[in-house]
C-alpha cells in the first residue's frame, strides 16, 4: 500500500481551491471598488500551458485517444499513471460521459475532479468507487449526487480530499457514510443548508482532518461540538453560516493546531472571541461582518503570530484599538467599514511588517496618515470614503513599495497629487474623486509603473490624457 | 568531416524486432529517457556506442516515435503542423511514450 502515499501531485489541487480543467462559478467574491482586496479565486483564471509550448507525444497520445473515446472499451489492463492522464485529459476536453466513464472501472485511478461536470449524478458513482483505495482525491461539487451515491465512496478508504461544494442533494444521512474514511485531511462542503449539527457527527471520526470548508452552510450551528476531536485541524472555514454564535466558539477552543479561521458574517461576539484565545498557531483570523466590539482585540492580542486580520465591517470604535500595536508581525490588517479615527491609527505606528491595510469607509483623514508614514512595506493602502485630502497624501510621499492605493472618494485635490509623484512602485491608482480634474493629472506622469488608473468621477479631458501619450 | 565525428551526432535505436532507426542525437534526445541513457556519466554502453536497445518496442511504434522527435524539432522551430496518430496504435504509442518521458 506504500504505492498509495508515493506519488506525484503535480496538477493537483490548488490552495485557493482551483482545481484543474474544469472552471469554478461558485464560491466568488467580486467587487469592483476593492479590485485588489482580497485576492479572490475569480482573479486567477486557469491557463492553459502557452499555446506555441510543444505537446509531448503522451500529451497527443492521450488527446487522440480522447477523439476517439468510442473504440474503448476498457482501460483498466493500462498502467495506473497512463489511465489517470487518459481520464484527465478526457475531463479537460469536456467529452466525460456516463459511457466513457464505464471504461475506467477499475482503473486504479487517484484522482477524480469533476465538479461541477454536466451530467454527473448517482449512476456515475459506481465506476467511481471501484478505484477502490487507490483513490486519493475526489471532486464531485456541485452536481445531484444524492446520499446514496455518496455511501458507494465508503470503499475508498484511502481518500485524502473529498469536495462536495454545492451538491444539494446530499444531507445529513449521506455524510454518516464519510465516518468511516479516517484517512480524510480534505473536506469540503460549501453552500450546503440541508446539513446539520446531526450530520456533523460523523466528523468526529475524521481525526486526520487538516482542513474543513462548511462555508455557507447555514444549518450547522450547534454542531461545531464534534470538531473538538480533531487535533489536527488547522483550517476552518465557517464563514456566513447565519446562526453560529458564541456558543459555537467554546469547541473551537481546544483546537490548538488551528491556524485559519474565518468566522465572517456570523453571529459571534465578544465573548465568543473570547475562546480563541488559545489559538496561538492562528495565522489568519476573519471576523468580518460579526458584531464584534474593540473590546474584542484583547483576546486577539494575544494571537501574536496573526499575520491576517480582518475586522471589517464591525463594530471597532477607537477605544481598545491600542490592543492592535502587539500584533507586530501582521502582514494585511482591514479595518474597513468600522468607526475608527485618526487616534486607532495611532496604535498601528509599529505595525512595521504590514504590507496591506484597509482603511476603506473609516473616519481617518489627514493628521493619522502621519501614522502610517513609517510602514514602508505597505504594498497596498486604502483610503476610500475617508476624510483624507491633500495634506495627507504628504506623509505617504515616502511609502516607495506601495503598489495599489485608492483614494476614490477622498478629499484629495489636484495639488495633493504631486506628493504622489515618487511612488515609483504604484501600478494601481484609484482617483474616482469628482475634485480630480487635469491639472492634477499632469503631476502622474513619473508613474512609469502605473497599469490600472480609475479616473471614473474625475473631471478629466481628452487635454489631461494626453499626458500619459508618451506611456 | 570524418567519419567519427558523423557518428557522434547520430544514434541508433533498435527496436524489439531488431530493426535499426539511426536518428540524429539531437532529435533522440527530446526523449529524457534516451538524452538520460546517452549522457550519464560512466561507461554504459549507450553512452560508448550510441547505440540503445528497446526490447519492449516494436518496430512500427519506435518509427512513430522516430517521427515524432523530427517532428518535435520542427515544432520548436516554428513550423507547427499536425502530427497524425493512428487510432489502432495509440494506446501501445502512449506506453511507449510514457517509458520514453517524450
Amino acid at each position: 500500500m506504500g504505492g498509495v502515499c508515493s506519488r506525484k501531485r503535480d496538477n493537483q489541487v490548488d490552495e485557493d481551491g482551483l482545481r484543474r480543467g474544469v472552471s469554478r462559478k461558485y464560491g466568488k467574491s467580486g467587487s469592483s471598488k476593492w479590485p485588489l482586496f482580497p485576492l479572490s479565486r475569480s482573479s486567477s483564471s486557469v491557463s492553459k500551458e502557452g499555446s506555441n509550448k510543444c505537446p509531448t507525444l503522451l500529451e497527443l497520445c492521450a488527446r487522440k485517444i480522447c477523439e476517439d473515446i468510442k473504440r474503448y472499451v476498457s482501460f483498466s489492463m493500462l498502467p495506473r499513471d497512463i489511465s489517470q492522464q487518459i481520464f484527465n485529459e478526457l475531463v479537460d476536453s469536456h467529452c466525460l460521459t456516463e459511457v466513457s466513464l464505464e471504461a475506467f472501472r477499475d482503473c486504479a485511478l487517484q484522482d477524480i475532479l469533476i465538479g461541477e461536470y454536466p451530467g454527473l449524478k448517482d449512476s456515475w458513482m459506481g465506476t467511481i468507487s471501484s478505484q477502490g483505495e487507490s483513490l486519493l482525491s475526489l471532486d464531485v461539487s456541485g452536481s445531484d449526487v444524492t446520499d446514496i451515491g455518496l455511501s458507494l465512496v465508503k470503499a475508498c478508504t484511502n481518500l485524502q480530499t473529498l469536495t462536495l461544494d454545492c451538491c444539494e442533494q446530499i444531507s445529513d444521512n449521506g455524510l454518516d457514510y464519510l465516518s468511516g474514511l479516517s484517512n480524510l485531511t480534505c473536506l469540503s462542503l460549501k453552500r450546503n443548508s440541508a446539513v446539520t449539527a446531526e450530520g456533523m457527527k460523523a466528523f468526529s471520526n475524521l481525526v486526520n482532518l487538516v482542513n474543513l470548508d462548511l462555508e455557507r452552510c447555514s444549518g450547522i450551528h450547534g454542531g461545531l461540538i464534534y470538531l473538538k476531536g480533531l487535533k489536527k485541524l488547522a483550517s476552518l472555514n465557517i464563514k456566513c453560516c447565519n446562526r453560529i454564535s458564541d456558543m459555537d466558539m467554546e469547541p473551537l477552543s481546544g483546537l490548538t493546531n488551528l491556524e485559519e479561521l474565518h468566522l465572517s458574517f456570523n453571529k459571534v461576539t465578544d465573548a465568543g472571541v473570547a475562546y480563541l484565545r488559545g489559538l496561538s498557531k492562528l495565522t489568519l483570523l476573519n471576523l468580518e461582518g460579526c458584531p464584534i466590539t474593540a473590546a474584542c482585540l484583547e483576546a486577539i492580542s494575544g494571537l501574536l503570530g496573526l499575520l491576517y486580520l480582518n475586522v471589517s465591517r464591525c463594530c471597532i470604535s477607537d477605544g481598545g484599538c491600542e490592543n492592535l500595536a502587539r500584533l507586530v508581525n501582521l502582514k494585511r490588517l482591514n479595518l474597513g467599514f468600522n468607526n475608527i479615527t485618526d487616534a486607532c491609527l495611532a496604535y498601528l505606528k509599529g505595525l512595521v511588517q504590514l504590507e496591506s491595510l484597509i482603511l476603506d469607509s473609516c473616519k481617518v483623514g489627514d493628521e493619522g496618515m502621519a501614522s502610517l508614514k513609517g510602514l514602508l512595506l505597505l504594498r497596498t493602502l486604502d483610503l476610500s470614503d475617508t476624510e483624507v485630502g491633500s495634506a495627507g497624501l504628504h506623509h505617504l510621499s515616502g511609502l516607495v513599495n506601495l503598489e495599489n492605493l485608492n483614494l476614490a472618494f477622498t478629499l484629495v485635490s489636484d495639488s495633493g497629487l504631486r506628493k504622489l509623484s515618487g511612488l515609483s512602485s504604484l501600478r494601481s491608482l484609484n482617483l474616482d474623486a469628482r475634485q480630480i480634474s487635469d491639472a492634477g493629472i499632469s503631476s502622474l506622469t513619473s508613474l512609469t509603473g502605473l497599469t490600472h488608473l480609475d479616473l471614473f468621477g474625475a473631471r478629466v479631458t481628452d487635454f489631461g490624457m494626453n499626458y500619459f501619450r508618451r506611456r | 568531416m570524418s567519419p567519427e565525428m558523423k557518428k557522434e551526432e547520430t544514434v541508433k535505436l533498435i527496436s524489439a524486432e531488431g530493426f535499426e532507426f539511426v536518428v540524429d542525437k539531437q532529435a533522440a534526445m527530446v526523449s529524457q529517457t534516451i538524452r538520460n541513457m546517452l549522457t550519464s556519466p560512466g561507461n554504459f554502453s549507450e553512452t560508448q556506442l550510441g547505440e540503445v536497445t528497446f526490447p519492449e518496442i516494436s518496430t512500427p511504434i519506435l518509427e512513430k516515435i522516430c517521427q515524432y522527435f523530427y517532428w518535435h524539432l520542427q515544432f520548436a522551430s516554428g513550423k507547427e503542423t499536425e502530427f497524425h496518430i493512428e487510432p489502432e496504435i495509440t494506446l501501445e504509442l502512449m506506453m511507449a511514450a510514457n517509458y520514453l518521458h517524450t
